[in-house]
């Protein structure tokens, strides 16, 4: 799923943190990136919600971590997703790395911004 | 190039010796999993009373039989016997297309349906299933 590249002018750019290391034998790879998002105020993460979520995620590149209340979930399992209990309004941190990592993090924030 | 949904998407077996148990959490699963993933749930003995009916889940078994197959999930090991004993009924080509989780059947039912919802294939479904195992809840 493409993440647009011209947010919407009336929200602000959502920060987006990069670690850029240089791996060993991997030249240029990109460490590891990370974006902050917001859960729509109305929208627990259960059931559909993330349902949808685990859906997209799947078909990104590279595999996406989501941090909330403490926990960590690997954002293609459904069932470490359910177990964040992450409630509306809440905020998640996004992470990836690799090649594609941006774009990824980008694609699933937008996703979930949208959920509903 | 147009598939009838049930060609493209791994369904789902459950079973369990409650009919109540297992059409809620069909439901359940339904939900998470969309349209797209065709559940089976099979409950009760024949007379509605606890228990499995051999009949019903072997007609279940036939039904999931074909491409791109079914995972079975059942509630406690005293249902593998009768899932065992449907599947001896089926013909090789028919078992090859069915792979028996084991998994819990909540947790392996919900992981395996969102798998499956997202064109994952038989194998990739039942290893989503039997993770289920070891997920942590809190």
């Amino acid at each position: 799923m493409p993440a647009s590249s011209d947010p919407p002018a009336n929200q602000a750019e959502p920060h987006l943190s990069r670690d850029r290391q240089r791996v060993p034998g991997g030249e240029g790879l990109p460490g590891e990136v990370t974006l902050a998002v917001t859960l729509p105020a109305s929208v627990a993460l259960h059931a559909r919600p993330a349902a949808d979520l685990v859906r997209a995620a799947s078909r990104l590149p590279v595999p996406v971590t989501i941090a909330a209340n403490g926990k960590r979930a690997n954002a293609r399992s459904i069932l470490d997703v359910l177990a964040l209990g992450a409630v509306g309004g809440s905020e998640l941190t996004l992470s990836a790395s690799g090649l594609g990592a941006d774009e990824a993090v980008r694609a699933l924030a937008e996703v979930i911004a949208g959920l509903g | 190039m147009n598939q009838p949904a049930d060609l493209a998407y791994v369904g789902l077996v459950l079973v369990s010796h409650s009919r109540r148990l297992v059409e809620g959490l069909a439901e359940l699963v339904g939900q998470v999993a969309g349209p797209d993933v065709t559940i089976q749930a099979i409950g009760g003995a024949a007379d509605g009373s606890l228990g499995t009916d051999p009949d019903r889940v072997l007609e279940a078994l036939q039904a999931a039989a074909h491409e791109p197959g079914a995972i079975v999930l059942m509630d406690l090991g005293s249902s593998v016997l009768a899932v065992s004993a449907a599947l001896e009924s089926l013909s090789d080509e028919q078992r090859a297309r069915l792979t028996v989780a084991d998994a819990p059947l909540v947790e392996g039912a919900v992981a395996a349906g969102v798998l499956a919802s997202t064109g994952a294939d038989l194998g990739e479904v039942a290893q989503a299933a039997e993770e289920a195992r070891d997920a942590r809840k809190l």
